[in-house]
């Protein structure tokens, strides 16, 4: 699991690749740290290398989306596959996210 | 045939259990989205039991196992841990409001929406989780 960040004037990308399972997640909790720091801007998640998730790491993007939500900023994902974005819909995570 | 896995209870060897439920389902042939499901249920319920089953205790066994029946993947997942039922665990509500959403408790749920059928016995202090998912088609 790969978590690169890029930063613009007007948003923050966070780009994953490979697979968000429960182990990843301990380490991508702390790789999203600068992600969190950012809660009160525009921040995109860009999925489309995303192989995996599991709830630890569904987990993780509440917590993100629940930050930006204290702080003003919103969070937008990006790429999913379908086997992914089932995983929200089952969940009811797709309401809680924008999607694009 | 039966495959087995015999893992610790060790959140670290969850990329092992993906790595072998990859060469299960390859051996039977299964679609890639049924590969992925059953990869996050699966993942879902040993997590549990890795966090849960022997509190402050390392190296501890969780095994599973993989058999086809029929049109039916069945899955038994073996601790001799503490008794802990799933299925009769409270379901959370995925229609909360996001102010109202729990972090967590979402793991159980996903392994009883995925599985066609989740049952579980406890016999010689070993639980024992049983799931089922049905191939369509």
């Amino acid at each position: 699991m790969v978590l690169e960040i890029k930063k613009s004037d007007t948003q923050v990308t966070g780009i994953l690749s490979g697979r968000l399972d429960t182990a990843a997640s301990q380490q991508f909790s702390s790789d999203m740290e600068p992600l969190m720091d950012n809660a009160d801007k525009h921040i995109v998640l860009d999925c489309s290398a995303l192989e995996f998730i599991s709830s630890s790491g569904l987990r993780l993007f509440l917590s993100l989306r629940k930050a930006t939500i204290a702080k003003g900023g919103d969070v937008t994902i990006t790429g999913v596959s379908a086997d992914i974005k089932q995983v929200f819909t089952i969940t009811g995570f797709y309401s809680l996210f924008k999607f694009a | 045939m039966k495959e087995t896995i015999r893992l610790n209870n060790d959140i670290n060897e969850v990329p092992q259990l993906a790595e072998w439920i990859e060469q299960v389902c390859d051996k039977f042939g299964l679609a890639p989205s049924v590969v992925f499901q059953l990869n996050l249920a699966l993942e879902e319920a040993v997590v549990n039991v890795m966090n849960y089953a022997y509190p402050g205790q390392t190296g501890m066994p969780v095994t599973l196992s993989a058999e086809m029946h029929g049109n039916g993947m069945v899955f038994e997942l073996e601790d001799q841990g503490i008794p802990f039922d799933p299925t009769s665990s409270e379901e959370p509500d995925v229609t909360l409001p996001i102010e109202d959403r729990p972090i967590g408790g979402l793991g159980i749920f996903l392994v009883r929406q995925i599985m066609s059928e989740v049952s579980y016995t406890r016999h010689d202090n070993t639980n024992v989780l049983t799931m089922t998912y049905h191939i369509e088609g």
